[in-house]
């Protein structure tokens, strides 16, 4: 009987302490204000345009080393053909 | 503010694809709530902007990462609001308390002012016990009563069962209770 009537205070006290931390812990709406900075600074980070400008070099790089690259591969056939003509000629 | 109408499955597709607009949509419905969980978990306004304006540029850069696992986007929004709040108390030599001048005004209009003066005070003396706990804990309880969340849902945010869930909430408010105890603060006072 004892411990029943224990186990219901501890209950009780428990629901008013839930009670409490609802009046404590209430939602709170940011401002106008906060929310139309955040708009901004999400909408235009400055990393996020440092990050596509790196995206923009890096593909500037691709490009230039498949040119080169494909340049080296013609200049060494061109070469090599010239060289076996070359020798025919002679 | 007003809740937009739409669907979010078809948003988030959209979003993915790198839609800034759709992505805005989900920035309208879900920067209250984010804020919110970064405001009591920080305890001020500055970080809390700050925190949540990261928390939705991760989310944006990391969008097309983010696929539907049951896990909801809000579930995965809050991870990373969780992740960048761990990384903030880390980087802190000490905790903050959160500064009165921050604390949300609750007060009703009818209430006598002495009588406010003192709830107001046991309020801080709560949120103070709030901030001291292990934030595992303190997720629990914003998520319960700021977001009004299930243990459910709560549980998905936080990787736990329903179950772990409701567990942990029954040992966080015996925690408390011993600790409001302890500093002889009233739970009558409502």
């Amino acid at each position: 009987m004892a411990r029943q009537t224990s186990t219901s205070t501890s209950d009780e006290i428990l629901s008013k302490l839930e009670n409490r931390l609802a009046g404590v812990l209430k939602p709170i709406r940011p401002s106008k204000d906060i929310v139309q900075r955040l708009r901004e600074r999400i909408h235009f980070p400055a990393r996020e345009d440092f990050t596509v400008r790196l995206r923009d070099w890096r593909q500037v790089f691709l490009v230039f080393g498949g040119v080169m690259s494909g340049m080296l591969v013609v200049i060494t056939i061109a070469r090599a053909f010239f060289h076996l003509v070359g020798r025919r000629h002679m | 503010m007003q809740e937009i109408e739409f669907n979010e499955d078809e948003v988030l597709t959209l979003a993915s694809q790198g839609d800034r607009d759709a992505f805005g949509l989900l920035y309208e419905r879900y920067v209250d709530r984010i804020f919110n969980y970064v405001y009591y978990r920080t305890g001020n306004l500055h970080d809390a902007e700050d925190l949540t304006a990261r928390v939705f540029q991760r989310a944006m850069n990391h969008i097309k990462t983010y696929t539907d696992r049951g896990v909801p986007f809000s579930a995965w929004l809050y991870r990373i609001a969780h992740n960048l709040v761990a990384n903030w108390h880390r980087d802190r030599s000490r905790r903050q308390e959160i500064p009165l001048d921050d604390l949300p005004v609750l007060q009703s209009k009818g209430d006598h002012p002495e009588r406010n003066l003192v709830h107001s005070q046991e309020q801080d003396a709560l949120l103070k016990l709030i901030r001291r706990l292990p934030g595992e804990r303190q997720n629990l309880l914003i998520l319960k009563f700021v977001e009004d969340m299930s243990n459910a849902e709560i549980g998905l945010i936080m990787g736990r069962s329903e179950g772990a869930v409701k567990s942990l909430y029954h040992r966080t408010l015996l925690a408390l209770r011993d600790q409001l105890g302890d500093q002889n603060i009233n739970l009558e006072g409502e």
